[in-house]
C-alpha cells in the first residue's frame, strides 16, 4: 500500500515539473521566430562582430608597427636582411603587447554601426539565399551526369579486377559552377554593406585600417550567415565565438524545444511509475526495459538535435532487412527445437544462391527471384539433413543448433576460397577465392526491393518493397500455422507427448518445422543484402543468428512459444535501439564503440535471460 | 527398563498442510519377529517408514504428532543417519547400489575398515589406508548369512536383480547393532524361487534376533513369511493380527474395505454383451513401471469394462499399448479387424480414442485454447474443421468455435469462454476438455485412463456420469482404467484385475471385499476359495 501510495506522489510530482517545463517552453519556443528573438539575436550579434574586430584592431596595430620599422630600417641604411629582421621583430612585439587586450571590453556600439550591421546581415542573408538556389539548380541539372560517371568508373574498376569503393552516394562535381549575375549583383550590394559597417566600426575602433578590415571580411561573413540558419544554429555559433557559455534570456529560448521533450519525458516516466507493475505483467521486464530505453533514445536523439524522423526511417528500413530473419526463428520455435541458432545453414544457402545470380549475370527482379529460389531448394536440402541430425539429438536442441551454426559458418569459410566462381565481380582480384564482401549494384539486385513503390514523408523515407515483402512473408508464416500441418507441428512443439498420442509424426513435424526455418534463412540474407547493398560472406553469418534470435525474444516470445507479433515488436525495438544509440553514443562518447558493445550486450543477455525463463514460464 | 517390543510407534498422525495422511496409527514390533505391514497404494506404509527414519520430508513439513520407542525408550530420530546409528535398517526397493564397485566395497561403503599409514598420521583420519582382507572377511560373513556363494569381488554392475537384492539385505545386516530392519515390497523384483529364498533369509535374520517389518501387498508372501501383521487403510489403522489367528480372505478384506459411499450409481444390468469388441492376444506392454506382461481378454460392444489393480501392476499399460505409445508385442484386434502394433494413428482411425492418465504431460497442449484443444484430434486425424484455400488447408474457426461451445455446454465446462488457455482451468475441467476432445472423434471404443486424478467430488461425478450416459444413450463401448475400486464398481458391468502386469481375474462388480483383496495381491479369488475348501 505505501509503495503504492510513495509511487503515485512521485508520479504526482513529476506531473507537476512536467507541466512547469511545458508552459516554460511553450512560452519561450515561440520567441525563436519573433522580434524578441530576433532582438537577443541581434544583440548577441553586435557583440560577436565587435569582438572580431578587436581582432583586427590588433592587426591594424601590427600593420602600423610593421611599416615603421620598415621606414626605420631603411633610414638607418641596412640591407635587405636587416629590414626584414626588423619587420619581423616588430610584429612579434606588437603582438605580445595587445595579446591579452579586450578591446572589445566597455565597448558601445554606436547607433550608426547597428544600422549598419543589419543592412549587412540582411544583404548576406540575401546573398546567401541566391547562392543556395543556383547551386542546387546546377546539382539539379548535373545529377544524372555525375552519376552515369560514377557507375562508368565503377564498371572500368570491375572490368580491370579491382576492388570498388563502397560509395553510397553521387557528389556532384562542383568546379564548373559559376555564379549567375543575380549573385554577382547581391555579392556587390554585400560588398557595400561591409564597408558601410566598416566606417562605422572605425568610428569606434579609430585605429582600424581598410586593410585589417578586409583581411576580417572573411571571417564575419561566416560568423553572421550561414547556410540553412535558424535561431538555433546561430545563437550556438555567438556563443562559441564570445567564449562564454549562455547569455541572459536567450539560454531559454534557445532550449524551449528541449523543455518541451524534457517534459514528455517527465510525463512517460510518470506513467512508467504508475503502471509499472501491469506493464511488467504484461509485457515482461526485458521488453519494458529495452522498450523505456528506446523511448529514452528518442529523446536524446532530441535532444542532442539529431534528426529523429532520419533515424526513424533508419530504423524502418532496418527493421525491414532484419525482419525475416527474425520471423526464421518463429517455425523453428513452434516445431520444438527451440531458438534455431543453426541458422547459418540457411544465410550460406541464400548467399549461394545471391552468388549465382551475380555469376549468371541474370538483372533485376528475374535475378532476385533466381536468388530466392535457387537459395531456397538448396537450403531446404541442408535443412533436411540438419533436421535429422537434431531428431537423434532431442533434448539437446539448444547447444546443437549453436555448434552446427558455428561449424557451418567455418566450412564455408574453406568453400568461399575454393568454390569456382569466374566473375570477377565476386573473384578476389589476384589469386584465388571470393571477396569478403560483394557490392551489389544496380545490374543485379541492389536495393531492389527498398525501392520499389519508395517515397518520401519529409525526412522519412517508406522503403514500401521492403515493407511489403516482409508482410508477405509474415502473411505465409501466419497462413501457415493456422494451416492442418501448422497445427500438428505447433502441438509437437508445445508438447510431444501429446502430439505422439493423437497419432501425429513427431520427428516429422520437427523436419517440416526445421525446413521450413531455413528456407526462410536463405530468403532473408537475400532480403538483408539486397538492402545493405553488399553480400558479406566468410564470418560474417555467423552472429547474425543470435541477433535474430535475441530480437524475437525481446520483442515477447520464450524459446517454446511465439507469435508474429513477436518478430515485428522484437525487431524494431532491437533495430531502433541500435540505430538510435550509435549517433547518441557517439555524441555522449565522440568516437567509441560504444553502439557495438551495447549490441553484442543487448543480443547475448537477452538470449541468457530467456534460458533462465524457458525451464518454468509455462502457463501450466 | 527392558521392553518387550524393539520398536513401538504409537498414535502417530502426519499431515501435508490440511490432508491427513496418518491419524492415529500405532505399531509395535518385538525382537525377532518378522511384522508385515499391509495395504494398498496410498494407505500410509511409505509415510509411516518415512516418520521412523526421520526423512527430511516428514521434517519439512511440519514433523508429526505421536512418539516412537525404541527397546522402551523414547527417542526422536532427526535424520536417517541417526536411524542407522539407532540400529534401523532398510533394504530398497530401488537399489542403492553403485554398479561400478564391487560387492565388498558396496558392502562397507562409508563403514570401511582402515588402517593407519604415514600420511593419514599428518593430515587426519580421512586419508587411512583401507583394510582390504577383514573388509572381505566381513563381506563374506554377511553374503553367506543371505546365502550367496558369489565371491564377494565381483562388481555389482551386470549382477541379476535378483542378486542386488541380496547384497542390498547383507550390506544392512553387517551393520553392527542392527535391531530393525525394513524390507519395502522386496520381492517385487524377484523371480518365485528368489522370493522363496529370500523369504527363508528373512527368516533366518529373524532368528538371529533382528526383527524385521516386511512391506509388501502379496498376501501369500505375507501367511508365508510373518509372525503379526498390521494393516493400514485410508491412513488408519485397519488391524493388528498374528498370523496363526488369520487367513488371507481376512486380510483381503481388512485391506480393500469399504471406502466411503460411491458418488455415482449406475444401475446394473444383467444384459448379456456377446459381440466382441476388443480382443487382446496376449498382450505386452513395455511401459516404465506399468509393464504389461501378456494379457488375454475379450471386451464386449456396449459394456464398461473396469480394469483395476494396484499402481504399478500394469493396467495403465493396457490402454497406452493398444494406443501404440508404448512398444507393444502380441495381437489386438477391434470389432473383428486386426489392429496394427504401434500405429497410433490407425488405431485413432479405427474409432479408438482415448483419455489419459496424465492430463498435464500428455492430455492436453496447455498453451492453447480450450477449442483448439477439444478440436485438435478430430481435425489431424479425420480432417474435419478444415478448409481449403488454393494451396493451403486452414483450419475452420466458425466451425471449432461452434463444436466448442456445443461442448463447454454439454458437459459443463467452467471457463471464460472458449479461448481461455487449457493451462489455466482447474484439474476437473481439464479433464472434460480431454473427454470432449475424445468425443469429437465419436469413437466407437473409448479408453479413459485415472479419470478421476486429482479431481474434485463434484468434477468426479460429473466425469462418471458424463461415461455412464454416453454408454446408455450411445452403446459406446468403455473401459475405465482406475486405482480407486469403489469408482470401478459403481459404474462398472464387469472389472478386470491386474496384478504384476497379468490379468489375475475379470470380476462383477457385486463381488466381495476379500474377492477384490485376494486378486489385487495376485490370487484368483475362485482358486483359493477351492484350495480352501
Amino acid at each position: 500500500m505505501t509503495t503504492n501510495k510513495t509511487r503515485r506522489i512521485i508520479a504526482a510530482v513529476l506531473c507537476l515539473a512536467c507541466v512547469v517545463l511545458l508552459v516554460l517552453g511553450a512560452v519561450n519556443l515561440p520567441k525563436k521566430n519573433n522580434a524578441s528573438g530576433d532582438a537577443i539575436l541581434g544583440d548577441l550579434r553586435v557583440r560577436t562582430l565587435l569582438n572580431a574586430t578587436g581582432d583586427g584592431v590588433v592587426e591594424s596595430y601590427v600593420n602600423i608597427a610593421k611599416k615603421e620599422a620598415q621606414a626605420k630600417a631603411k633610414a638607418e641604411g641596412g640591407g635587405m636582411s636587416a629590414i626584414r629582421d626588423a619587420v619581423k621583430k616588430a610584429e612579434e612585439d606588437t603582438r605580445a603587447k595587445y595579446e591579452n587586450a579586450e578591446f572589445s571590453q566597455g565597448v558601445v556600439a554606436t547607433p550608426e554601426l547597428l544600422t549598419a550591421i543589419d543592412n549587412y546581415t540582411a544583404a548576406l542573408a540575401a546573398h546567401g539565399a541566391l547562392e543556395e538556389a543556383a547551386k542546387q539548380a546546377y546539382i539539379d541539372a548535373h545529377y544524372e551526369e555525375a552519376k552515369a560517371k560514377m557507375e562508368a568508373e565503377r564498371e572500368a574498376l570491375l572490368a580491370a579486377g579491382k576492388d570498388v569503393p563502397e560509395e553510397e552516394t553521387v557528389e556532384v562535381d562542383m568546379s564548373g559552377f559559376v555564379p549567375t549575375q543575380e549573385m554577382l549583383d547581391a555579392e556587390a550590394v554585400v560588398d557595400g554593406a561591409y564597408i558601410g559597417m566598416g566606417e562605422a566600426l572605425k568610428v569606434i575602433y579609430p585605429v582600424l585600417d581598410d586593410e585589417a578590415l578586409a583581411s576580417l571580411q572573411e571571417t564575419i561573413d561566416a560568423i553572421v550567415y550561414q547556410p540553412g540558419d535558424s535561431f538555433d544554429t546561430q545563437y550556438d555559433r555567438y556563443l562559441e565565438q564570445l567564449g562564454t557559455k549562455s547569455s541572459s534570456g536567450g539560454y531559454l529560448i534557445r532550449h524551449s524545444d528541449d523543455l518541451i521533450y524534457t517534459a514528455l519525458a517527465l510525463l512517460v516516466v510518470a506513467a512508467l511509475t504508475v503502471f509499472y507493475e501491469v506493464l511488467v505483467a504484461k509485457l515482461g521486464i526485458p521488453r519494458v526495459i529495452i522498450g523505456v530505453f528506446f523511448i529514452l533514445l528518442c529523446f536524446m536523439t532530441l535532444w542532442y538535435d539529431l534528426s529523429l524522423s532520419t533515424l526513424l526511417s533508419n530504423t524502418v528500413v532496418r527493421m525491414g532487412m532484419n525482419a525475416v530473419m527474425v520471423l526464421a526463428m518463429v517455425p523453428g520455435i513452434q516445431c520444438g527445437i527451440s531458438l534455431n541458432l543453426g541458422l547459418p545453414i540457411g544465410l550460406v544457402a541464400g548467399l549461394i544462391g545471391g552468388l549465382l545470380t551475380i555469376e549468371l549475370g541474370i538483372p533485376g527482379w528475374g535475378g532476385f527471384l533466381f536468388a530466392i529460389v535457387v537459395g531456397s531448394v538448396i537450403a531446404a536440402v541442408c535443412g533436411y539433413l540438419y533436421a535429422l541430425m537434431l531428431n537423434r539429438l532431442k533434448g539437446e536442441e539448444m547447444s546443437v543448433t549453436t555448434y552446427v551454426g558455428f561449424s557451418i559458418v567455418s566450412l564455408m569459410c574453406i568453400a568461399w576460397l575454393v568454390l569456382p566462381f569466374q566473375s570477377l565481380k565476386l573473384r578476389w582480384p589476384l589469386g584465388t577465392g571470393l571477396r569478403n564482401t560483394i557490392g551489389l549494384d544496380s545490374t543485379n539486385f541492389k536495393h531492389i526491393l527498398n525501392n520499389f513503390l519508395a517515397f518520401k514523408i519529409g525526412g522519412f523515407e517508406v522503403p514500401t518493397g521492403l515493407l511489403l515483402f516482409v508482410a508477405l512473408c509474415c502473411g505465409i508464416v501466419w497462413l501457415f500455422s493456422r494451416s492442418k500441418t501448422g497445427i500438428a507441428m505447433q502441438a509437437v512443439g508445445n508438447n510431444p507427448r501429446f502430439a505422439q498420442a493423437s497419432g501425429i509424426d513427431v520427428d516429422k513435424m520437427r523436419i517440416v518445422g526445421t525446413v521450413f526455418s531455413t528456407v526462410l534463412g536463405a530468403v532473408s540474407i537475400l532480403v538483408y543484402s539486397q538492402s545493405y547493398g553488399f553480400m558479406q560472406l566468410y564470418t560474417a553469418p555467423r552472429q547474425m543468428a543470435f541477433v535474430a534470435a535475441s530480437a524475437i525474444l525481446i520483442g515477447g516470445a520464450s524459446t517454446t512459444r511465439c507469435k508474429i507479433s513477436h518478430v515485428l515488436i522484437g525487431t524494431f525495438l532491437f533495430q531502433g535501439v541500435l540505430t538510435l544509440g550509435m549517433p547518441v553514443a557517439n555524441v555522449l562518447v565522440p568516437g567509441s564503440t560504444i553502439s557495438e558493445t551495447l549490441r553484442i550486450l543487448i543480443s547475448n543477455g537477452i538470449i541468457l535471460y530467456a534460458l533462465t525463463k524457458s525451464g518454468g514460464d509455462s502457463r501450466a | 527398563m527392558q521392553s518387550e517390543y524393539v520398536l513401538e510407534m504409537k498414535h502417530i498422525t502426519k499431515r501435508y498442510g490440511n490432508n491427513t495422511v496418518l491419524s492415529d496409527v500405532s505399531l509395535a514390533v518385538k525382537p525377532g519377529e518378522i511384522h508385515a505391514l499391509l495395504g494398498e497404494n496410498g494407505a500410509g506404509k511409505s509415510t509411516l517408514m518415512n516418520t521412523l527414519f526421520g526423512m527430511p520430508v516428514i521434517h519439512s513439513t511440519g514433523g508429526f504428532e505421536g512418539e516412537v520407542f525404541i527397546n522402551g525408550s523414547k527417542v526422536n530420530i532427526a535424520s536417517p543417519q541417526d536411524a542407522m546409528t539407532k540400529g534401523i535398517g532398510m533394504v530398497h526397493q530401488e537399489f542403492m547400489l553403485l554398479p561400478g564397485f564391487t560387492i565388498t566395497e558396496n558392502i562397507k561403503l562409508n563403514r570401511e575398515i582402515t588402517k593407519a599409514n604415514p600420511v593419514s598420521r599428518i593430515l587426519g583420519k580421512n586419508l587411512e589406508t583401507l583394510d582390504m582382507p577383514s573388509m572381505s572377511a566381513d563381506s563374506r560373513k554377511a553374503l553367506d548369512s543371505v546365502g550367496m556363494s558369489i565371491s564377494e569381488d565381483t562388481l555389482v554392475k551386470g549382477l541379476p536383480v535378483g542378486y542386488m537384492q541380496f547384497v542390498e539385505i547383507a550390506r544392512e545386516i553387517d551393520k553392527t547393532g542392527m535391531k530393525l530392519l525394513v524390507f519395502d515390497e522386496p520381492t517385487a523384483v524377484l523371480t518365485e524361487s528368489e522370493a522363496t529364498q529370500l523369504i527363508s533369509v528373512m527368516k533366518s535374520i529373524a532368528e538371529s534376533g533382528i526383527a524385521i517389518i516386511f512391506i509388501t501387498h502379496r498376501l501369500d508372501e505375507v501367511m508365508a513369511a510373518s509372525n503379526s501383521i498390521t494393516i493400514l487403510r485410508d491412513g488408519k489403522l485397519a488391524a493388528t493380527r498374528s498370523a496363526k489367528d488369520t487367513s488371507i480372505v481376512e486380510l483381503a478384506e481388512l485391506m480393500i474395505g469399504r471406502k466411503g459411499e460411491s458418488v455415482v450409481h449406475a444401475e446394473p444390468r444383467s444384459a448379456h454383451f456377446d459381440t466382441v469388441a476388443m480382443h487382446l492376444q496376449d498382450l505386452k506392454v513395455n511401459m516404465p513401471g506399468e509393464q504389461v506382461r501378456g494379457i488375454t481378454m475379450d471386451i464386449y460392444e456396449g459394456e464398461i469394462l473396469g480394469i483395476g489393480g494396484l499402481a504399478g501392476q500394469g493396467k495403465l499399460g493396457i490402454p497406452n499399448g493398444v494406443l501404440g505409445l508404448y512398444d507393444m508385442e502380441g495381437s489386438v484386434e477391434l470389432f473383428g479387424q486386426p489392429l496394427k502394433a504401434g500405429d497410433t494413428k490407425e488405431a485413432l482411425n479405427a474409432g479408438i480414442a482415448m483419455v489419459s492418465e496424465d492430463r498435464k504431460a500428455v492430455g492436453l497442449l496447455l498453451d492453447q485454447s480450450i477449442e483448439d484443444n477439444i478440436v485438435f484430434n478430430a481435425m489431424q486425424v479425420k480432417g474435419n474443421y478444415l478448409n481449403k484455400i488454393g494451396p493451403f488447408t486452414l483450419k475452420n474457426s466458425s466451425q471449432i468455435r461452434k463444436t466448442a461451445e456445443e461442448m463447454i455446454q454439454e458437459l459443463d465446462i467452467r471457463c471464460t469462454g472458449p479461448t481461455q488457455a487449457s493451462g489455466t482451468l482447474s484439474g476437473g475441467n481439464q479433464q472434460k476438455v480431454c473427454i470432449a476432445r475424445a468425443l469429437c472423434m465419436s469413437p466407437r471404443f473409448l479408453f479413459v485412463s485415472e479419470p478421476t486424478r486429482g479431481i474434485d467430488i463434484g468434477a468426479k461425478k460429473l466425469v462418471l456420469e458424463t461415461l455412464v450416459k454416453l454408454n446408455r444413450e450411445q452403446g459406446m463401448t468403455i473401459v475405465i482404467v482406475s486405482s480407486e475400486l469403489q469408482e470401478l464398481r459403481s459404474i462398472s458391468d464387469r472389472i478386470a484385475i491386474v496384478s504384476e502386469g497379468k490379468l489375475v481375474d475379470i470380476l462383477a462388480p457385486s463381488a466381495s471385499d476379500a474377492d477384490f483383496g485376494l486378486a489385487m495381491s495376485g490370487i484368483k479369488p475362485s482358486d483359493h476359495n477351492k484350495k480352501e475348501g
